[in-house]
């Protein structure tokens, strides 16, 4: 560790990242000179990535982003499944010239991202067209199939960190389109509206001795009316249809309020128009739903960057599944090539692609995802298993039963997907409030307006039209979703995805973090320092042993065995047991590989042994350094007021010398994730408040439950699944970033509260004294809506990714 | 005041052709993306890329 250390300070005194997307540096990274200043890079990856960026001449990029890239992965022979014809036919439509297709991408962070993929995919030969959107993480590429397969630019796209994934819902993303113009347009017909029926009613206003000739009049109002008409109904049209379905549920919202006050103001200059009263208020109702659909495009529109990308991420589902031929090899084909009969295999922590039945004699799967339950279940050859859930522990096989929009997955998708129109836990509090406040508001509106018509009935309908304009509760609604949302799109921004519902609310009163060691606080590539072994045992054997053992697992100690698989040596019954190792039989011979006394019953050392149980045949040195930025990660966090805790998998060695390093006074070694959740629920017990970060595969039941759980990017798909907030990143330092973000939310949202609450308190009165013309009231309103949506949009100011 | 008979169907027109005009814009797709053309014209692509792209790649 310490000559690692030295190594990087050696070669490089100031940069400790890869320029390219900002990973810690490896010893003897790879450099190469960007603009005559050399650079170092994480792996070769990044490193060609910047070179080809150098010279295809697209270095502005690096100058015009505003977030770092994603690390590099070798493209691998996924990309070929791109070029199949069902892929191609269920996905791209044919345009004049060729095909084109829409693919959604996890690495996009900055518009600079997109221009750099723009740029670069254009120059590939038989490109036709590509346009990035890096709001909503997508790439629609149109190319000439007879000039070039779709995998050759993908490739290049994968060359510079962006991986390609399918996109699914295309029906449901041209819908939100449809739908974000259809508001657009709605605006800008209230915003042309709103100026021409201000200007005809301020002629009428200006009249103020009456001198204007009676037919003149009756014209302007006439022209006021048929401008404010489409305003009122169209521009107007969600406000009505939400007082429609809040009437139809027999509920008031905040809706209500505004379609009453509108329609009430236009029927009203209606009548007076029709009648030749003397008084119009088309102007008032063409302001209010002018401003109001304003303050809430605004929120909208924090609220969509927040969860595009997050969306966009959900959205993307493993477009290739693993199905076992005849022979029993194994081949990777996309999803809508599995068909019902076909045997498809599932690694440890992988989701199963399928319906189907099991044809592994025994497998636990998590169902969470279909049942809210995270205990993973057992089954036995022949039980029913679902798309969606994941596989643990073991790998397992399968035979397939139902696909694509048969399987149970897409019937909950659905289900989930009518859940989400409504709003989460705390908006709904908002709203509760909000509904109360409207009813007790409608009374108060009927009284004045009495009181008003026996004292001065010619201004009766103007007070109460004021009042019930300027008291909408509208900023009480916008309170808390507002910042929320705002306070999401700056997480997303930093490169923490905010999963769960209420994370942030959460996150802000956390007093104790804890750790687990494995690929958290340690750079998640163990290396092998040593290899010792015992008997008879051949050094490489034992090597290959322990790479079948480990080869469906997506333990990052897998990784590290990975490079010295060999096809002769094949692991069946390969079971994980958490906590302690992994166990499997291999030519009728039962391995296991773990902790000392887990394989070879001798006393642990913190090392990672092969055996049979009972004797001993090889022992494995592993190494993991902490990351580049755990020690710097830790001090913002102590310095956040948090207690610090490490709970460790591994051996009393490794974590005493983690914790020594990074000055950590509660460390647990050895922990299984039941020591994990007994601990977690031991200090919930003390009445403090636990944040989890984890990554690994048995980290899952302690993330679920613990208050808030963090996993960290690379980790396990499963660890990912059970948390509140995921690293998109494996930078540690956002998380002190985080907490920090999550605290300033919630003292924004108690400020919108109280501004929004006083806002109303204030005015109701003065409104009810007939203080107030309706305009001023729309305006004074809408003032108040946009003041709590600017004060929230300072949460999705960050500077340069950092908060604090 | 008789001009008004004129200004005013006039300002309709203009309103029209305003709504219309907006309209054309939000279906060509003209709001979808307001950050990446924002970058675009910051730098200038005119120069030919030199080796790395192949020999037909700046033809769209």
């Amino acid at each position: 560790m310490n000559t690692v250390a030295a190594t990087v300070a050696q070669a490089s005194p100031i940069e400790a990242t890869c320029f390219h997307c900002s990973e810690p540096l490896a010893p003897h990274a790879p450099r190469v000179a960007i603009d005559g200043i050399e650079r170092g890079f994480c792996c070769d990856g990044c490193a060609a990535a910047a070179q080809w960026i150098r010279d295809a001449r697209l270095f502005d990029y690096y100058r015009l982003r505003s977030a770092h890239a994603g690390r590099v992965e070798p493209a691998g022979e996924a990309l070929a499944c791109w070029d199949r014809e069902d892929i191609l036919a269920a996905h791209a439509r044919n345009v004049p010239g060729g095909r084109e297709m829409v693919l959604l991408t996890d690495g996009m962070r900055c518009a600079a991202c997109a221009w750099l993929i723009d740029r670069a995919l254009m120059r590939e030969p038989g490109v036709i067209e590509v346009s990035a959107n890096a709001v909503t993480g997508r790439i629609r590429i149109a190319w000439d199939p007879a000039r070039t397969p779709l995998s050759r630019p993908l490739r290049r796209l994968m060359s510079l960190g962006y991986r390609p994934w399918l996109a699914t819902g295309a029906e449901r993303e041209r819908a939100r389109i449809t739908e974000r113009n259809r508001a657009l347009l709605r605006l800008g017909i209230a915003g042309l509206g709103a100026v021409q029926a201000m200007m005809f009613t301020e002629a009428l206003y200006l009249d103020t001795n009456a001198t204007m000739s009676i037919p003149m009049r009756d014209f302007l109002r006439w022209i006021a009316f048929l401008i404010s008409s489409p305003v009122v109904f169209y521009s107007g049209w969600p406000f009505i249809a939400g007082a429609l379905r809040d009437l139809r549920e027999r509920r008031l919202g905040a809706d209500t309020l505004v379609a009453t006050s509108t329609l009430l103001a236009y029927g009203s200059s209606l009548f007076e128009t029709l009648t030749g009263g003397p008084h119009v208020w088309y102007d008032a109702a063409v302001m209010f739903v002018f401003l109001l659909l304003t303050a809430r495009m605004l929120e909208q529109r924090a609220r969509s960057a927040a969860s595009a990308r997050v969306d966009a991420l959900a959205r993307a589902r493993p477009a290739f599944a693993v199905r076992e031929r005849a022979d029993g090899s194994r081949e990777a084909i996309p999803l809508e090539a599995l068909e019902a009969g076909d045997v498809a295999c599932i690694a440890a922590g992988d989701a199963v692609p399928a319906d189907g039945t099991l044809l592994a004699d025994e497998a636990w799967f998590e169902e969470s995802l279909l049942t809210g339950e995270s205990r993973p279940i057992h089954k036995r050859a022949g039980d029913p298993v679902f798309a969606g859930t994941a596989c643990r522990e073991a790998p397992a096989r399968m035979r397939v039963a139902a696909t694509g929009p048969a399987t149970r997955l897409s019937q909950l998708a659905a289900l989930v997907e009518r859940a989400q129109a409504h709003r989460p836990t705390i908006a709904r509090t908002a709203d509760r409030v909000a509904m109360g406040f409207v009813a007790a508001l409608l009374v108060v509106a009927a009284i004045v307006y009495v009181v008003w018509r026996m004292h001065a009935p010619d201004r009766a309908l103007d007070v109460t039209l004021a009042l019930l304009v300027i008291s909408c509760p509208c900023a009480l609604s916008l309170a808390i979703p507002a910042a929320l949302t705002a306070a999401n799109g700056s997480l997303a921004r930093m490169g923490v995805l905010p999963v769960g519902a209420d994370a942030l609310e959460r996150l802000a009163c956390v007093t104790d973090v804890v750790f687990d060691k494995t690929g958290t606080l340690g750079d998640a590539t163990p290396s092998l320092a040593d290899v010792a072994t015992f008997d008879d045992m051949d050094h490489d054997a034992a090597l290959r042993i322990a790479a079948a053992l480990e080869r469906d697992s997506r333990h990052p100690l897998a990784a590290m065995f990975a490079p010295f698989a060999h096809e002769s040596v094949r692991a069946t019954d390969v079971r994980s047991i958490a906590g302690q190792g992994v166990r499997g039989t291999i030519d009728g011979r039962e391995w296991r590989l773990g902790h000392a006394r887990f394989s070879a019953n001798a006393t642990d050392d913190g090392a990672l042994w092969l055996g049979d149980g009972t004797r001993a045949c090889a022992r494995f040195e592993v190494r993991e350094a902490p990351r580049v930025d755990a020690a710097q990660t830790l001090a913002s966090l102590r310095a956040l007021g948090l207690s610090l805790h490490l709970c460790s998998g591994d051996g009393e060695a490794a974590v005493a010398r983690f914790a020594s390093t990074l000055d950590l006074h509660d460390a647990h070694a050895r922990q299984t994730p039941e020591d994990k959740l007994a601990r977690v629920r031991s200090l919930q017990a003390e009445g403090r408040i636990v944040a989890m970060v984890g990554d690994g595969l048995n980290d899952a039941p302690v993330l679920a439950g613990a208050d808030v759980s963090i996993a960290v990017g690379d980790g396990a798909a499963l660890a990912q699944r059970a948390a509140d907030l995921v690293l998109a990143t494996p930078a540690l330092h956002r998380i002190p970033d985080a907490i920090a973000l999550a605290r300033r939310t919630r003292s924004i949202v108690r400020q919108n509260l109280a501004w929004a609450v006083g806002w109303n308190l204030l005015a109701l009165p003065i409104a009810a004294m007939g203080l107030v013309t309706p305009w001023i009231a729309a305006l004074g309103m809408a003032l108040s809506s946009l003041t709590v949506t600017l004060n929230a949009l300072r949460l999705a100011r960050v500077r340069d990714g950092v908060a604090a | 005041m008789s001009v008004l008979l004129l200004l005013v169907p006039l300002a309709l027109v203009l309103l029209i052709a305003a709504i219309w005009a907006f309209a054309w814009a939000v279906k060509r797709g003209q709001f979808e993306d307001l950050d990446t053309p924002a970058l675009s014209i910051l730098v200038d692509d005119d120069e030919p890329p030199p080796q790395p792209p192949r020999d037909e790649g700046d033809d769209a």
